[in-house]
């Protein structure tokens, strides 16, 4: 492999490269960006076919881009293709919207946090805040007074939301705005209130009859700026933020921000730290799956399978509470290890809770699985192959139901993934059947692994020693964690100061919209609502 | 074995002692109408708390429990509530049909509500033609949901009303030819003289397989056209939010709300009465010792007995399953009630007479 | 062949919906899970770590432990704790030393993360598992936690 990326990359003489470890990067001019990314994603030697992340940056003198580019192939190694461009007023960077179906979102949030311009993606609407929003918030010189944005008192027009806006600086013609929508067609509001959306998402659908013929999905209903507010913040302070992301599986983007941390801090983490948070870690995915499990039956009508979904869920509730100190906000990790020991009745309960759960999921899989309404709706409905899965970046349970190898926890085994071992769980077909099926042989999974670690804790101390005040070294780090939805990195740029300079999450439920989108056209409402169920976005998760 | 024809004629005797034809058959009508609008709402309340309870249990919860013991009061308070709660007032609607769909759905419901028989004597009207009465004014509830759904100038309840067209309309057949499998064994449209004719056994055990298969369609049919269970696309929650009564508040709700659980009752004692003999006690021909024990347990308590049992059904099968898709609805409707439905009524007619 | 599939089918998932609706009728004549609040009041409480709401540990003479470092308030990322200081003179020593006046915790504003009680170098500060935090007046989230004449512990002032 590391042949293979040299190889690669003496076909751009105009780039600057480094690497470290299995983290390579690589620095264009921002003119050649299309040029490289296309070269990158095309080439016969290694393929970078899954665009992981787009993050946007201000370096103070100039606004830069990260593109975060994986090999589905070669999964362990992760390249970074970064281009900075000088121009603050007018900052223009070609998009990558054709050679990877995921940077729509991305480009759209680069944009609406940055200002940066992608010339040939005709979407440049706001991701996240309203369309008459001034200023672009993550730059550095970003006016925050509240005097720039009055708290509106009206409405934001549904017109300015459909209306894509002209971007063409370079000529002086009239271009009249494209809509998204046609007068004649009937369109209908799905959120941001409404029983089915999982958390407040705004779902535009075009209807034909039952059919849908286009999906526009908003975002922002929620957005709290937690990117810009880790800027304010210091390391230990960032770290209840992440639980706020994706509520249902809080501890795991915890732990993929300490991971980061410590990174930096080239920090040894006990090991006693490392199995705990790998079982609560466990434990958190079974919670999320049990959830979205319930979530999607309830999604399809049946409301006692949901409840059956949080009784169960409420049992590792109870052990996280007694633990952790907190229910759905556990608020456990820290940076080092863990906030405090295990309870003495920790390793009981979830050795009760290990059969317990699964006695329920042969119940769940014949109240559910086998339900012959079930199955006919589920059958023959949302297919998503596996490179339009790669494409489109739709990681975790829903990758691996279209046969996508993407589980960090096998391809970079951080905590203590390397000392058990569990399958990771693939099917083959991508219907909505599978990505179903799937998080319920991965709660068995996780079971098997929570199984293989509870008697083994090993004794030592829970945290390591860190300094009262947390300098991370300068420089730039990755992590990247497998959540209950999919990868959830983490990207800090630190300036050897208390607080980073730029922090970035990669929420894995944003792709997933932008699967929905994909998946969901030519199906019937009801299929819409079932299609959202499958692939278990948790909107907070989007906006950050 | 007690009949309430009794108590009729004796209070039939002594009105007609102090009042003139005229005024006795008036005097007689409002009693009935006072005696089927004081059944309804009694039985609605009490349906709902059945419902609740019954879910509640089905979902490891105990249910309503605050109001009462065991939370009995429950739907007594909910009633005043709703009658207490404002009715908004929709922008934009059509003014006119928007209130007078739910009066539809509701006036639907309650006439067939008043054609059951009870008990020998109590009911309100015996047609000849009952079956075909009750076939008839139970599907005019459709027109109100319609109304509703396009009156109220929402595009969710738009859906709404046009998937509950869709299904109302396919599943009356199979609810149509499940009954008239047992009009054919038994000759007669008539609801008394069906019940009478089950005296020495049900239906459901005279009419051999097809009766019990005319059964199970019925309920199955019977349960769609309730717009329940997984057949309650017309307002599933999860993508419709409330369906075609989503703009209706208060007491206009309510009506569609009681309408719901009434139609739920007028199904299942419909099935109790085609089919498992109405009011009529479990006779066995030949065990004269205990058809004698069965009569002393009163008609009324057959019925609902008998009722209550399909109400569980419905409420068991409700719980446990998933909804359907709307093609799905509508495959499993024509592709194979339908068929199933048209081979038992030749099988019915064979039985019959051979 | 296809007529075979097709009432295999039908008895297929006939025998389907049957398992589902006895998984269903399992749990109705289960023991049911759900627990009744105001009722189990006092009998079941939440577990010992759970973080409901900050206090600062008083002993029998009304003593506590803050010495009003501040760095609580300096850890809080939402500025929920304030710690206002005075200065009073030491009867002993005839010092003057700055000493805790009030302790202000705004319960509106806490996201209980337990920065607070972790950096606390005196463990002055610790949490309940009082949960019930519904109040009709707003200005009652923000709360005093040192109690009235109270004074730092003679211990940690030694």
């Amino acid at each position: 492999m590391t042949t293979l990326i040299s190889d690669l990359f003496t076909r751009f003489p105009y780039a600057s490269f480094e690497s470290k470890g299995n983290e390579y990067s690589l620095t264009v001019p921002p003119e050649k960006l299309y040029e490289t990314a296309s070269i990158l994603k095309k080439n016969e030697l290694v393929s970078f076919d899954f665009l992981c992340d787009i993050i946007g940056m201000d370096y103070g003198d100039s606004l830069g881009l990260i593109y975060r580019l994986n090999a589905s192939a070669y999964p362990a190694y992760t390249l970074a293709l970064k281009t900075s461009t000088g121009e603050r007023e007018n900052p223009r960077i070609d998009s990558v919207i054709d050679l990877w179906d995921s940077a729509d979102l991305y480009e759209r949030e680069a944009h609406d946090f940055l200002g940066i311009v992608f010339t040939g993606n005709p979407d440049m609407r706001r991701l996240f805040l309203r369309q008459d929003w001034k200023g672009y918030p993550l730059r550095k010189d970003y006016d925050a007074s509240p005097e720039a944005n009055p708290i509106p008192l009206e409405n934001e027009k549904i017109e300015d939301m459909e209306t894509l806006p002209v971007i063409d600086l370079n000529s002086d013609r009239k271009i009249e705005p494209e809509k998204l929508f046609e007068a004649g067609e009937y369109v209908v509001n799905f959120g941001p209130q409404h029983p089915a959306t999982h958390g407040v998402l705004h779902l535009r659908v075009a209807l034909d009859g039952e059919i849908i013929t286009k999906i526009d999905p908003n975002f922002g209903y929620i957005h709290r700026g937690i990117e810009k507010m880790c800027e304010a913040y210091t390391y230990p302070q960032m770290l209840h933020l992440t639980d706020r992301m994706d509520y249902v599986s809080g501890p795991i983007n915890r732990h993929g921000l300490c991971l980061a941390i410590e990174k930096g801090l080239e920090l040894e983490v006990p090991e006693r730290a490392q199995y705990i948070r790998t079982i609560i870690d466990e434990l958190s995915r079974i919670a999320s799956h049990l959830l979205g499990w319930g979530c999607m039956a309830m999604d399809m009508g049946s409301i006692t399978a949901f409840v059956y979904g949080m009784r169960d869920r409420e049992k590792i509730m109870d052990i996280i509470e007694e633990t952790c100190g907190g229910r759905l906000m556990a608020n456990y990790n820290v940076i080092g290890g863990v906030m405090a020991d295990i309870h003495p009745d920790f390793q009981k309960k979830v050795k009760d809770f290990i059969p317990y759960m699964r006695k329920m999921l042969k119940e769940h899989h014949l109240l559910f699985t086998g339900n012959p309404i079930a199955r006919g709706r589920m059958d023959g409905v949302g297919y998503l192959s596996k490179e339009k899965a790669i494409s489109l970046g739709a990681t975790g349970p829903t990758g691996r139901a279209s046969g996508w190898r993407n589980d960090i926890r096998k391809i970079e085994p951080y905590a203590a993934y390397g000392k058990v071992a569990f399958d990771e769980m693939l099917r083959e077909d991508g219907m909505t059947f599978d990505r179903y099926i799937i998080r319920l042989d991965e709660i068995k999974e996780s079971l098997h692994i929570i199984e293989q670690l509870i008697d083994t804790i090993p004794e030592g101390a829970y945290a390591a020693k860190t300094k009262a005040i947390i300098r991370v070294p300068e420089g730039e780090y990755f992590s990247r964690v497998e959540n209950a939805r999919g990868e959830f990195g983490v990207y800090i740029n630190s300036r050897g100061d208390k607080y980073p300079y730029r922090v970035k999450f990669r929420s894995p439920s944003m792709t997933l919209v932008n699967t929905l989108k994909a998946i969901a056209v030519g199906t019937k409402v009801a299929d819409l609502i079932m299609l959202g169920g499958s692939l278990d976005y948790v909107v907070p998760c989007i906006d950050r | 074995m007690f009949q309430f024809s009794v108590v009729n004629q004796w209070i039939d005797e002594f009105l007609r002692t102090y009042l003139s034809e005229g005024w006795t058959l008036l005097v007689e009508f409002v009693l009935v109408a006072l005696l089927v609008l004081t059944a309804y709402a009694v039985l609605a309340l009490l349906l709902i708390y059945i419902e609740r309870k019954i879910c509640a249990f089905f979902q490891c919860r105990i249910g309503p429990n605050r109001v009462g013991p065991f939370g009995i009061l429950q739907s007594v308070a909910d009633m005043i509530k709703i009658l207490l709660k404002e009715i908004i007032r929709i922008n934009k609607v059509d003014p006119f049909l928007f209130r007078l769909a739910c009066f539809l759905v509701i006036i639907a419901s309650l006439c067939t509500f008043g054609a059951l028989p009870f008990d020998g004597g109590l009911h309100a009207i015996d047609f000849n033609i009952g079956v075909f009465y009750l076939l008839a004014v139970s599907s005019l509830g459709v027109v109100g949901i319609l109304l509703a759904g396009w009156s109220s100038n929402n595009k969710y309840t738009m859906i709404g009303a046009m998937r509950s067209g869709a299904q109302l309309i396919s599943y009356e057949l199979s609810c149509g030819l499940s009954l008239l499998s047992i009009v054919i064994l038994s000759g007669t449209m008539q609801l008394s003289q069906i019940v009478e004719q089950q005296s020495d056994l049900w239906f459901i055990f005279k009419g051999h397989v097809p009766a019990f298969i005319a059964f199970v369609i019925y309920l199955i049919a019977g349960h769609a056209e309730t717009n329940r269970g997984p057949f309650d696309l017309p307002e599933a929650e999860s993508e419709l939010t409330a369906g075609y009564h989503t703009e209706y508040s208060g007491i206009q709700f309510g009506f569609f709300y009681l309408a719901e659980y009434l139609n739920m009752f007028i199904i299942a004692a419909i099935a109790a009465t085609m089919f498992l003999g109405g009011w009529m006690p479990l006779h066995i021909p030949g065990w004269d010792r205990i058809n004698e024990i069965m009569d002393y347990i009163p008609p009324v308590i057959w019925f609902f007995g008998k009722t209550f049992f399909c109400v569980f059904m419905a409420l068991w099968v409700r719980w446990a399953f998933p909804r359907l898709r709307i093609d799905q609805l509508l495959a499993l409707e024509w592709k194979i009630l339908l068929p199933i439905g048209l081979i038992n009524i030749l099988l019915m007619t064979l039985l019959v007479i051979l | 062949m296809k007529m075979i599939n097709y009432i295999k089918n039908i008895f297929l998932g006939i025998w389907h919906l049957l398992q589902g609706m006895y998984i269903a009728m399992l749990n109705f004549i289960r023991p049911k899970v759900t627990e009744q609040y105001p009722e189990n009041r006092g009998k079941v409480s939440p577990h010992e770590r759970f973080r409901g709401q900050l206090i600062m540990p008083h002993n029998e003479q009304n003593q506590h432990k803050c010495t009003a470092c501040k760095i609580c308030e300096m850890n809080c990322p939402n500025g929920t704790i304030r710690v206002v200081t005075k200065m009073e003179t030491d009867p002993e020593t005839g010092k003057e030393k700055k000493v805790l006046d009030r302790y202000m915790y705004d319960i509106g504003s806490c996201i209980f993360c337990a920065l607070c009680t972790e950096s606390c170098p005196s463990d002055a500060i610790d949490w309940t598992t009082n949960f019930e935090h519904g109040l009709f007046t707003k200005s009652k989230l923000v709360q005093r936690l040192n109690r009235e004449g109270s004074s730092l512990m003679k211990k940690i002032r030694e």
